[in-house]
């Protein structure tokens, strides 16, 4: 794993050795009143999706905020069920894994987590239900499932309607199973407000075919990137959002109002040419799989090549005398879960200094 | 604290949680068969990367196996640390280190193993001696020489010449020879890669003349990887080679067809909603993309149609058929950044779990 070297709390952030992955808690927590705002009074509740910071500190001040369900909620959303695993050790006792658990071991680890914890889980297929039904009565426990459906992905999920009804009578008579309601993942897109009401309106349609049918059921969305319309759709209970804490380059041009809260500390290795500088971190250091990093704040200097463990910026000639070797550079990830998912330990920072490093202590939990 | 999955050895290799990264043992033993064997009795030797593996139980097996020089590459100080405190007795630093802490780590590091370095600046090289000095240890410089890839490096031998003569005065560091890292030109004639091969690592040739021609002695030219093994390994003057791809091998990597693909993903259909489509539990967090989408293994009529960070969505063709529960070989377009990823490497003979090792540079940016 990461082998850093820990220093001590209030060493200023330009002297932590490099690549570190620092996060800016000013900013993290201003993201964080900024999309809880949209909740203060909604009947809609966030849920925190942990997947994209993986980070047990970074989801207790999303659960602390207000709208995220009760005082005291330990409410959380995650992908894998190792994820589940690290967080339900963190404190988090209502974990939905957003996801469907198929095989057989992972369902008996999702039993497993079910007997001291509220699990819940998605499903698009009766054969799943079927298994989930084997393994939780023969655990002697109870899970929570949601119909998930399909919401312009192109992913998993059933079409809404008529299948989604069909698969909810099956689970609410199947023992073992809780039906609790349906689950919508949207793209994440450039779209009018308009748009994003009509990718969730199907979801609030299926809820009504099945209150019909006797089966009331909650609506979870997601995400970050439609979290205020959401917030005030009557209908939809909670919203599993992630991004919003730390955030990415590639979210904040979707979303202004939020800032990048985790960034990429760099150093300058070698400067051979006027024309260029070289950072110590490159793909290996950024996780450049969804867009690569972007250097910021240094007018005529632009990152543009980057290899396995290599940055190259190119620099104007306004800029020829900056990035000398030794000099710290910021780059802001493209895509924060790619990003973290390279790395054990967030240096959390606030006003220059180091405060601690909290471990990403879900990172690499793929099973 | 929760553990990561280990699956006891003798596993069959369908019972495996998935995702799962896994080692063909038998292409394993044989990607590092080809290189002994080509190395063996040869004056050039092998020098592997281990950014590559980041294992140091891999790194011991490719020195056991012969035709290396008895020691790896490494591109990171705390790389190294893993590689020496692992038993490695000789690591070449492929990278400039100019900060402090870094430069004191590595002289650390040099009380313990032989330690060499790269750089191209006299700046660096005085922070290296000033550090070496003081911890009473010797550092091994290696001057690097830009040859096309436009990254670190002394543009030319003029400049290469001054930077071997300064380094040669200062206490605390041995010159010890120079190196190049080349842009990987993916040309799948032999062809082609003698011609290029040749014509980039002519200009450290060039530089190992003009720095002998100056009267300091020349031990170390540190040139080649995978895709030139063959070629660099018979340029007169050569005296290392810095693979490592071949071990792991990828498809982006397929024309080097020596080499088999060892390292590959499995991942279990978690949902197939709709016809022709199913989706799988391996995302881009576990498979390196950046140069293409991986390639699925012994399944006519299903591909990648595309990945996010937590699933890959299949492509199913009419006649072929993928349901839940189904597991799916893939074979990644980049090995080091997709094994950067994981913490375990799973190695898989005959069907069955032979070994596991713990990938312990993982993460090793620093």
């Amino acid at each position: 794993m990461e082998r850093p070297v820990f220093q001590p709390p209030t060493t200023p952030v330009e002297e932590l050795d490099t690549p570190a992955l620092v996060v800016d808690l000013d900013v993290m927590e201003q993201n964080i009143r900024t999309l809880h705002a949209a909740f203060d009074g909604s009947k809609a509740s966030v849920r925190p999706f942990i997947t994209p910071h993986q980070c047990p500190q970074v989801a207790h001040v999303q659960a602390n905020a207000i709208g995220a369900g009760d005082a005291g909620n330990t409410s959380i959303a995650a992908t894998t069920v190792g994820e589940a695993e690290v967080f339900s050790q963190a404190g988090f006792s209502s974990i939905l894994v957003a996801n469907q658990i198929v095989t057989r071991s992972k369902i008996s680890r999702l039993c497993a987590l079910a007997s001291s914890n509220r699990m819940s889980v998605a499903v698009d297929s009766p054969g799943n239900v079927a298994t989930l039904s084997e393994a939780a009565t023969a655990a002697g426990v109870s899970l929570g499932v949601l119909v998930e459906l399909e919401s312009g992905l192109g992913r998993c999920g059933v079409i809404p309607g008529e299948a989604a009804v069909q698969l909810a009578i099956e689970i609410a008579r199947s023992p073992g199973l809780e039906f609790i309601g349906v689950m919508a993942i949207p793209p994440v897109e450039t779209a009018t407000e308009a748009a994003m009401r009509q990718r969730l309106q199907p979801a609030l349609d299926t809820r009504d075919l099945l209150e019909r049918e006797g089966l009331p059921g909650n609506v979870s969305v997601a995400g970050t990137h439609n979290y205020n319309v959401a917030a005030g759709i009557d209908g939809i209970t909670e919203v599993q959002a992630g991004s919003y804490p730390l955030m990415d380059f590639r979210y904040c041009q979707l979303r202004p109002e939020f800032q990048p809260a985790a960034k990429v500390l760099t150093s300058v290795i070698s400067h051979p040419i006027d024309q260029s500088a070289v950072l110590d971190a490159g793909h290996k250091a950024t996780g450049p799989d969804r867009g690569t990093a972007v250097l910021e704040g240094i007018p005529g200097a632009a990152a543009n090549r980057f290899s396995a463990e290599h940055g190259v910026v190119d620099l104007e000639e306004s800029a020829f005398a900056r990035l000398r070797p030794g000099d710290r550079a910021w780059l802001v990830p493209n895509d924060l879960a790619m990003c973290l998912n390279q790395y054990d330990y967030i240096r959390a920072v606030r006003n220059g200094r180091l405060e601690g490093y909290w471990p990403v202590a879900a990172r690499g939990r793929f099973t | 604290m929760t553990q990561l999955y280990r699956p006891a050895p003798g596993t069959p290799v369908e019972d495996l949680e998935t995702p799962c990264l896994i080692l063909d043992m038998d292409a394993l033993d044989h990607n590092m068969d080809v290189m002994a064997a080509y190395y063996e009795g040869r004056s050039s030797k092998l020098r592997p990367h281990s950014k590559n593996h980041k294992t140091p139980a891999l790194a011991h097996r490719q020195i056991r196996l012969g035709g290396t020089i008895g020691g790896v590459c490494a591109a990171k100080v705390s790389e190294a640390e893993v590689m020496v405190h692992g038993g490695i007795p000789s690591v070449f630093i492929t990278s400039e280190i100019r900060e402090p802490l870094k430069i004191e780590r590595l002289c650390t590091l040099a009380q313990q193993a032989e330690m060499l370095v790269a750089c191209d600046d006299a700046d660096n090289a005085r922070d290296l001696s000033r550090a070496a000095n003081a911890q009473g240890v010797e550092l091994g410089v290696v001057i690097e020489i830009e040859t096309g890839l436009r990254r670190c490096g002394v543009q030319d031998a003029a400049q290469g010449v001054e930077l071997a003569k300064a380094v040669q005065s200062m206490p605390g560091l041995a010159f010890r020879g120079i190196m190049s890292h080349q842009v990987i030109p993916a040309m799948p004639e032999r062809e082609d890669r003698v011609t290029e091969g040749r014509r980039v690592i002519q200009g450290v040739i060039d530089l190992k003349d003009a720095i002998e021609a100056a009267g300091i002695p020349v031990d170390i030219v540190s040139t080649g990887e995978t895709w030139s093994y063959d070629v660099a390994g018979e340029i007169p003057g050569v005296t290392e080679i810095q693979g490592g791809s071949y071990l792991v091998m990828e498809t982006g990597y397929g024309y080097m067809t020596d080499f088999h693909y060892a390292g590959k993903v499995l991942t279990t259909v978690i949902s197939a909603p709709r016809p022709g489509v199913a989706v799988g539990d391996a995302g881009q967090k576990t498979i390196a993309t950046l140069r293409g989408a991986p390639e699925v293994e012994g399944r006519p009529g299903v591909s990648v149609e595309s990945m996010d960070p937590d699933h890959v969505v299949f492509h199913v063709d009419e006649g072929a058929s993928l349901n839940v529960g189904d597991q799916v070989t893939l074979i990644p377009s980049q090995q080091d950044a997709t094994v950067s990823r994981w913490d375990r490497f799973i190695g898989i003979r005959n069907g069955r779990v032979e070994a596991v090792w713990d990938i312990q540079a993982r993460g090793c940016h620093n």
